[in-house]
């Protein structure tokens, strides 16, 4: 009995070691990520319209400065902190920021850098 | 009346605890263990990796530009040819610049005229960051020296501070200088400093460095400074190895083996 005991707690033990052996990838896995999710907006229309600037600000600082990339949406879907997540929906009018902003006479610098809808390929 | 204080206290205490127990039943927040844990308590811990470069020059040589090539495309660094305009992220240069303090005499004519592999080091003491006014650029908690082009205001001081040159100055607009245009990267503005990134944009996805995939010779390994058990770890313990000007105690993240 408690030699059966023994063996299944060396063979155990083996198990962790090598198991921890496996684990030292070049790259290790991502510590917390989410999947560009694109399918349905993270808020609705009326916050977006308002708000949008103040998530992207609040995405921005985050993720590059604490790499927390992981926005968790009020219905529970996590999507990747990234304006691409917005893009992937977003881009599909090639108008889309620049209609308002246009109107607003509101003149962001995002495109100086990011590729901007109406330039999207 | 002649109940004491002690029983008192007891008997208001009970009371207080099951009406925080009954509020915490009517109004989740109120309930002492979070159960559901908000997005921003996701983040990384701090000094857990530190990732790091090995370069074997005895593999890297002749005129091979892989991955100067795959990195400049990958992150959109503009070319306008020539010398005064010059963005890099990653580059050749002779074992003098490269290795300026190196204090081996009479080294063969094969290791002094080979090209050597150039790029930020992420020093674990970076000078640049240290320079910056805005905080634009700043250690992260894995170790890489990154850029935050938001708040670059441009004034340069972290190139001045930097002991490898590696960093650039935009002074046209890049993309005017880009060719061939990636759509997976943002490209910068006039006006802001950049450099290598350690392919931070691609690490989050599991994949390694731009660079280290494109090299035909495999002579970059890419990896985790902390972690005893992984390849880089191994080499360093395994071969003689340098870092670009020592001496100063910046600490490299970036090791070449001659």
């Amino acid at each position: 009995m408690t030699a059966a005991s023994l063996l299944i707690v060396v063979l155990a033990g083996i198990y962790a070691f090598r198991h921890q052996e496996s684990q030292a990838e070049k790259v290790a896995a991502p510590a917390a990520t989410a999947v560009v999710d694109s399918s349905a907006c993270i808020a609705s229309k009326e916050y977006m319209k308002a708000n949008h600037m103040r998530v992207l600000d609040e995405w921005r600082h985050s993720s590059v400065r604490d790499g927390n990339r992981v926005h968790v949406a009020p219905d529970g879907r996590k999507i990747d902190k990234s304006l691409n997540s917005c893009l992937n929906c977003h881009s599909n009018n090639r108008m889309f920021c620049f209609n308002c902003h246009m109107y607003a006479n509101v003149k962001p610098n995002c495109w100086n850098c990011h590729i901007s809808p109406m330039e999207a390929p | 009346m002649n109940e004491d204080r002690r029983s008192f206290i007891k008997k208001a205490g009970i009371g207080l605890l099951a009406g925080i127990g009954s509020a915490a039943g009517l109004f989740p927040a109120l309930s002492l263990e979070k159960t559901v844990f908000p997005a921003w308590d996701e983040k990384p811990e701090p000094g857990k990796h530190r990732w790091g470069m090995l370069i074997d020059t005895r593999k890297c040589s002749g005129n091979c530009r892989e991955c100067v090539a795959a990195c400049h495309f990958t992150h959109n660094v503009p070319d306008f040819g020539n010398r005064k305009d010059e963005v890099k992220w990653i580059w050749k240069s002779g074992y003098e610049k490269v290795f300026p303090t190196a204090s081996s005499q009479f080294q063969s004519s094969e290791v002094t005229e080979r090209p050597y592999l150039a790029l930020c080091n992420h020093c674990a003491e970076p000078p640049c960051t240290k320079a910056c006014p805005t905080e634009a650029t700043f250690r992260r908690w894995d170790g890489i020296v990154s850029m935050d082009y938001h708040r670059c205001i441009g004034c340069r001081f972290c190139m001045a501070a930097c002991p490898y040159g590696a960093r650039s100055f935009n002074w046209r607009d890049p993309r005017e200088g880009i060719r061939l245009a990636s759509t997976e990267y943002p490209t910068r503005m006039q006006g802001v400093v950049e450099k290598c990134n350690f392919c931070s944009e691609r690490l989050v996805k599991g994949q390694e460095p731009a660079c280290v995939e494109a090299c035909p010779e495999a002579a970059l390994v890419f990896g985790d400074l902390n972690d005893p058990a992984s390849e880089i770890r191994r080499l360093l313990e395994s071969n003689e190895t340098m870092q670009r000007k020592p001496e100063l105690g910046t600490k490299p993240s970036v090791f070449y083996i001659i």
